[in-house]
């Protein structure tokens, strides 16, 4: 499960993933990320981001 | 003027003295167990990582733990221990070890993948409460070649030196990028479908040999592991001892820790964007692999502004980052001024802690 994170101007520049806890960045050499990518591939949809 | 040409000097009994090449000779990180920088002793769950460089690769997770251990033989002063934690079974897919993945960038001189593939050997030292066949392999980034390898322990509870040397792999697809390059792989139990014949390259992904002795098998069994490294040739040499700061960056390039020096220490400064939301800046010692993430388990973490003092941070999200800083957005419950400079740190505790990984 993941949660995308906003930044100070209202964008989306993160995802949280809800079940390990880390705060992932949106970079395609991160295995964070491609491990959220792949989550993404399985149909799945993360939760919206809060207002920061 | 003569000329003298040797690969390496060897003493009277055959004994490497001196290898002639002795930079990046050795492809492993922390190979001697010494930087550990997250400490404590850890589940071994698949993705988790114990000391630097070294996590759990497992199928299931939760079959052992490991930590850094000051049993070491002779030259060493440290070793990464792994306990099992039960008397488990594997089943027939299930693959449970230790692992370290070499970015693509330390292995470009190997030419893997092509027919000028060189050997490597993999040499390391080995102490269990078990005895028999060990084993594990070599294996690439999309796990569709891997090479099982077999040693021996003869002697419970006694240091083992082990040599395995490898033809270089001439087929499939090996990442000479920041990827995963060679994944080395010690096994602490394989089932039947990830286990093969011993000392050839398969274009599948085997964990070990078949047949060899299963650590989470045995309650309570132990296995200690150090000395690791991965060489160029058909021999091992002596182990590459590098200066403590030199490994230490080495291993920062994939995970960096701040925290547990003093109560009050300090990882970076910023500005308070609104009342609840510091915008910080965190500079790394060394250039890292890729953008890290923030791992969980941040703790005893706060913000300070001109008008309050060490405010819980209650949330740190990676932010407008890159690989030689980050902008870490610190959320708090309240407290804030929009436009105070603030300082991040530790929240009187040195238990306080931060990493940011950019893991293979």
């Amino acid at each position: 499960m993941y949660k995308l994170q906003n930044g100070v101007h209202g964008e989306v520049i993160s995802v949280l993933n809800t079940v390990s806890g880390a705060s992932v960045p949106f970079d395609p050499n991160n295995t964070n990320y491609q491990a959220y990518l792949k989550w993404l591939e399985e149909g799945n949809t993360p939760l919206p981001a809060e207002n920061t | 003027m003569s000329q003298l040409q040797v690969n390496r000097i060897n003493d009277a009994s055959g004994g490497v003295l001196a290898p002639i090449s002795s930079v990046m000779r050795n492809r492993i990180i922390n190979g001697a167990m010494l930087v550990n920088q997250r400490g404590g002793t850890v589940t071994g769950n698949d993705g988790a990582y114990g000391l630097d460089r070294w996590k759990a690769s497992c199928v299931p997770d939760g079959k052992f733990t490991m930590q850094q251990s000051s049993t070491a033989p002779t030259g060493f002063i440290n070793s990464l221990l792994v306990t099992s934690t039960s008397a488990y079974s594997v089943t027939s897919t299930d693959f449970i070890g230790l692992r370290q993945d070499i970015e693509g960038l330390n292995c470009t001189d190997l030419g893997w993948g092509t027919a000028q593939a060189k050997t490597v050997t993999l040499s390391f030292q080995v102490y269990s409460s078990l005895t028999g066949n060990f084993g594990g392999s070599l294996f690439n980034n999309a796990g569709n070649r891997s090479y099982p390898f077999s040693y021996t322990i003869s002697s419970a509870n006694t240091w083992t030196t082990v040599s395995v040397t490898i033809a270089g792999d001439t087929s499939g697809t090996w990442l000479t990028t920041n990827g995963r390059g060679i994944c080395v792989f010690f096994s602490l139990g394989a089932g039947s479908s990830n286990s093969g014949t011993a000392g050839a390259w398969a274009g599948s992904f085997l964990a070990q040999p078949t047949g060899s002795t299963s650590v989470v098998g045995t309650n309570g069994a132990t296995f200690y592991i150090t000395g690791v490294q991965l060489e160029v040739g058909t021999q091992a040499t002596s182990f590459e001892y590098r200066q403590y700061q030199q490994e230490l960056a080495l291993c920062q390039r994939y995970a960096i820790k701040w925290g547990g020096n003093s109560v009050y220490e300090t990882f970076a400064s910023g500005l308070s964007f609104n009342s609840t939301t510091a915008w910080v800046c965190v500079a790394y010692p060394v250039e890292m692999r890729a953008t890290p993430s923030v791992e969980a388990g941040y703790a005893n973490i706060s913000v300070t502004t001109g008008g309050a003092s060490n405010i819980a941070a209650t949330n740190v999200a990676i932010g407008y980052s890159g690989t030689k800083a980050a902008g870490l957005l610190v959320s708090v419950a309240s407290g804030l001024t929009s436009g105070q400079a603030t300082i991040f740190g530790a929240n009187n505790s040195t238990s306080a802690k931060l990493v940011l990984t950019s893991e293979l």
